[in-house]
This record gives structure tokens, sequence and C-alpha cells, in this order.
């Protein structure tokens, strides 16, 4: 103030932050920018259930819109992506030896694998992603690592088409029963992969850098998991593996989720009550945490 | 102070906000790579190493902006308020807090009701249609899909962008943009609504429409801030003013006062108003505070000097 001078207008005496309080409670103003409670959060969550779907809808036709086969690609990608996979490791490395119907088993890895992979690469990027909306519009932050699942998901499903009819056919023109559990499959991915979003997004919104590690881990993930090997296989291959070791490559959440996708549509595959078991156990861990993480860290996103 | 009484009812209560930003990627304090690690000994080779070594490590780590340093003010229901200051005083950055988007780093804010932020900047999908945009846009305001439906054709009417309802939005003008942007932000009448350097854009005739609504709001008992760069917008639209500077509040009052203190710290006779500081400086070291404040009521006839 000094270098302007004399001050005419004094500003008014800042209020004391009792008093602030104080007149804030007499006449019943609501503090900004505080964390709700977790019930009262989960339920304005639900109330932009609305706005969730349109912005995943909108998520996945922004996708597409740009080129001129537009909609196709959700079908030529998926396609084409599993034909290079078929090409590398079915023909060339020979991980499909062992395994009947290996291109059922592989475009089934590999499309559930995908919606693991956009949980982690693309959804623990979308507090950063989104910086702009934040910015101007109010919501449950949350929305924004759910939204980018969703459309995620959405825009799988075109290549769920791809899985049955190529299963269809190579299993010789036709499909176990348990194919009617497909969508309830994909579903328990699908909360995994929102827990998984949840989760990191608030990490990678704390410490942006670990957004650089992501695919690395996305990566590994795939490797380890038997998109294009069978891990049961591997194992018996192996012979001596400690039990810990092979309880964990076996029921890891990738693994475990790709296991539970290959059992509803291949006819050389059961249905085994501990897979499902076990990835339900995973969704409902991952959603739980990933939820209270990342509602314990708002009112602090935006600012980063 | 004692609290401010009567009628009136207070709709915003900031205490003590103080506002801090990450960046990333730009050394690590004030100092990393500035001139003051310029050594004269360009041949020294330890001293090579070193200026190599803050260069390769220019981008690493983070450092925090203070865009706002303790500011604090109670608006009330019914007022339009003007911020004015110069570029980068953290105008935009408080408006975004009072609209509850980017959380205060400390102290508090009490709002009285929704608040809601009108920006040009506001971030509506660009590859869907306006259409989309409007679902999309006033969802996130609040209303339901039954309230969105009664509101559509208002909107779409006041927008003004007939045939291009159904394009995507990267087609429109930035003109069309933002009279679709205003329109869906006041769909719904906000307690509090933030206005962003909205109505510097559009034509002559949607700039008054927009002034027509923007009183319409503030009638409702809701209460208006608006930045502008634009003085007589303010004198015009707005009962009050703030002038922030360099991230902190520097006047509060009737906007011709505080718009007059601003100009004398910007305008074009700043240079003529540093030198009668100076000189009340003097006068007052050597003669008192009365002396000084009678030297500048030669130009100011409120002036006064602590």
């Amino acid at each position: 103030m000094t270098e302007l001078g004399p001050d005419p207008l004094r500003l008014p005496d800042a209020l004391s932050d009792a008093a602030a309080e104080a007149l804030a409670r007499r006449h019943g103003l609501q503090q900004a920018s505080v964390r709700p409670g977790l019930v009262g959060y989960a339920r304005e969550l639900w109330s932009y259930r609305g706005l969730m779907w349109a912005l995943a809808r909108g998520e996945f036709v922004t996708a597409h819109r740009d080129n001129y086969l537009g909609l196709l690609w959700s079908v030529l990608t998926p396609l084409l992506l599993g034909a290079s996979y078929y090409l590398v490791f079915g023909l060339l490395l020979g991980t499909s030896r062992g395994i009947e119907h290996f291109i059922t088993f592989l475009t089934s890895g590999l499309f559930t694998y995908s919606l693991f992979a956009v949980s982690l690469t693309s959804g623990s990027k979308a507090l950063l992603n989104k910086r702009g909306m934040m910015r101007s519009l109010q919501f449950p932050r949350v929305m924004l690592p759910i939204v980018t699942v969703l459309a995620a998901f959405v825009g799988q499903l075109p290549a769920f088409g791809v899985l049955l009819v190529l299963a269809f056919w190579e299993q010789g023109w036709t499909l176990p029963w348990t194919v009617l559990l497909l969508p309830v499959a994909l579903l328990i991915v699908t909360t995994m992969g929102l827990g998984l979003a949840m989760l990191t997004s608030r990490l990678v919104h704390a410490v942006r850098d670990l957004a650089n590690l992501m695919p690395l881990v996305v990566r590994l993930l795939r490797y380890v998991s038997g998109v294009f090997f069978s891990v049961e296989l591997q194992l018996e291959r192996i012979g001596d593996a400690p039990a810990w070791v092979a309880a964990t490559l076996t029921y890891q959440p990738a693994a475990v989720s790709l296991t539970m996708v290959r059992e509803t549509v291949m006819t050389t595959e059961e249905l085994d009550p501990t897979t499902w078991l076990v990835s339900v156990g995973w969704a409902v861990l991952f959603l739980v945490v990933g939820f209270v993480v990342f509602w314990r860290g708002e009112g602090s996103y935006g600012r980063a | 102070m004692d609290v401010p009484e009567g009628d009136r009812v207070p709709s915003v209560i900031a205490s003590h906000l103080d506002i801090t930003y990450r960046v990333y990627g730009s050394g690590t304090g004030s100092d990393a790579g500035g001139p003051g690690d310029r050594q004269v000994d360009n041949l020294d080779e330890e001293s090579l190493m070193r200026r190599l070594l803050a260069r390769g490590l220019g981008t690493v780590g983070r450092r925090e902006v203070q865009a706002v340093r303790d500011v604090s003010f109670v608006a009330y229901r019914g007022e339009s308020i003007g911020i004015v200051g110069a570029n980068g005083s953290g105008k935009s950055t408080l408006l975004r807090t009072i609209a509850g988007l980017v959380p205060p780093t400390s102290g508090r804010l009490w709002l009285g009701g929704r608040a809601s932020l009108l920006g040009v900047n506001a971030v509506l999908m660009p590859k869907l249609s306006g259409r989309d945009n409007i679902w999309i846009g006033a969802q996130a305001l609040g209303l339901s899909p039954a309230q969105v439906r009664a509101a559509f054709d208002d909107i779409v009417e006041f927008a003004d962008i007939g045939d291009f309802l159904d394009l995507p939005m990267s087609t429109y003008s930035s003109g069309m943009g933002s009279r679709l942007r205003f329109a869906i932000s006041t769909a719904i009448t906000p307690d509090i609504l933030v206005v962003d350097e909205a109505l510097s854009t559009g034509d002559a005739h949607f700039r008054a429409r927009a002034t027509e609504r923007i009183t319409a709001i503030r009638e409702n008992a809701g209460t208006v801030f608006v930045v502008s760069h634009n003085d007589s917008t303010i004198k015009k639209m707005c009962d009050r003013a703030l002038w922030m500077d360099n991230g902190k509040l520097l006047a509060d009052g009737e906007p011709t006062p505080v718009l007059g203190l601003y100009g004398r710290k910007y305008g074009k006779h700043r240079a003529v108003w540093r030198q009668r500081f100076d000189e009340a400086h003097r006068i007052a070291d050597a003669e008192g505070a009365e002396a000084a404040a009678e030297y500048l009521r030669r130009w100011d006839k409120n002036a006064s000097w602590e």
C-alpha cells in the first residue's frame, strides 16, 4: 500500500475466522470446497447418473467421429489387433502350444485386458486431463474416473461382439450356454476397473510422475497375466513353482478376470466357482477402497 | 469489526483465502536457471559444469505460485460486484474459488446457495453437437432430465444458433459458442453468478440481452461477480468493486473511487501519481501525516494519510 500512498478507501477489517463462521452459521451459508460425508457423497453421485452416461457417450462418440470410417473402427481396431497378436504369438513365437481354439483364447484375453489397461492409463489421468472441466463446472469429482472407465466399457462392447463371432466360428459353429454369463463377467471386470481408476487417479493427482509409470505397469501385467499364453500350462511346464507363486499368478486380478471371461465363451473351459468368487472379491475390494480413497481427497482436486 | 447487520443477507463470506498453484517442470524455486545463476567467469570449468547441470535440471521439480494471498470480504444478496486488476493479479483464480471450482489452499469460504461460473472458457465437448452439449451442460448445472427438456427451447432461442444446433460445437463461430455457453449457464438462476469476461464477446444485440439477463438474476436477490477490463462496464453493471493486485485485495468499495485508485497505479497518469506519492512520503516524514494529506488533497479531496 505504501507505494500508493494514502488509501481513501480503507479496506474493511477482515472478520476474524470465528466471526466469519458465526456470520455464516447465522445466515445458513454452507462452507465451500469441503468434503461431504461418505454417504452424502455417494448420494450426490447417484443424482448425477444421467450426466455420467451423457459424458461417457460423448467421449465414445468423440473418439470415433474424426475419420472416414467412423464407428466402423470400433470393430476394425480389435480385429486388426487380434490379427497382429495372432501373427506374433500364435504363429511366430508359438505360445499357442497346447491351447485349443487359440483365436478365441487370444482375443478374449486381449479384449478383456484392454478394459484393465484403459482403467490404469486413461483412468489414472482422468483428473489431470479434465482440469478444464473441473475449473468450469461443479460436480462430484469421482465422476471423472467413472466416466472414463464407462466410456472405455462402451467402446469395448463392439470388440466383444467380434469375440462372440470369432468364438462361434472357431469352435465349430457353436457356443457354450455359459456365454449368457459373459455380460456378468464383463460387469465384474469393469467394476474392478472403476476401483482401480479411482485409486490411481488420486495417486496421479498427488504425484503426477506416476502417470509415466502406468504404461509400464500395464505392459508388465499384460505379459504375466496370460493374455497370449496359458498361465496354467506354463505353471505345469515349470513344474516346481512354490504354491504362493502359482496362486499369485493364477488369482491376481487381471489373470483371474481373463480366466473368468474365457470360462464363459470357450467350450473347453468349465465354470469354476473359485474363479468367480475371487473375481467378485477383487471387484468389491477395489471399488470400496477406490471410492473411499478418492472421497478422502475430495475438496482438494483441481488446484494442481 | 462488528458483524455487518441490517436487513442485508450475506451470500459469500471469504475468510483469509490463500490459493497456491503447483507448477511443474519449471524448476524448484524462483532462482532456478534465473539470471542470478550466471557467472561472469565463463571459462571456469566448475562453473560451466554447474551451469550445464542447472540447465539440465531446469525442468525438474515443481514450484508453487501464490495466486491469491489473504483475501477476505463479505458479499451480500442483490449486490453486483466488479473485480478489477491487472492481468495475473489473481482475479480469475479468486472467481473460480468463489464458484467452488478451485479449492483454497488455506482460509475458508462460505456460500449461500449454488454458485455457477459463466466463463468464455467453460468447457463443453467441442466435437459434440450443440444439442448434446446443452444436455451435458444443463445437467452439470444440476438440472434433472425433465428440467432440461423444459428449458431446452428457451436455451436454443436465447443462444440463437439456428441450424447449427445439430452440428459439432467446433464448427461454431466464437460468438455462437459463447452465446450458447451463456444461455446454458443462465438456464437456471444461480444464487451466485460468476462472470469471467463473458460479455466482451458477441455482437451488440447479444450483449444487451446478456446484460438484461444478468440484471434479472441480480434482482432475484442473487449476487453477481463480474471480471472486466472495461471501466464503463464495471461502472454500469456494478455497485461495488474489489481491486486485486498481485494476489492481494487492495481496495473494496464503490466502483468509481476504486477504479480511480486502480488507475493511479496502472493508468496513463501513473508516473505523475508516483511522483506525488513520493513527495507526500517526504512531507509525511518531515512534517507529519496531516501535512502529507493536505498536500494530496490538491488532487484528491478525500485523501488521507496513515
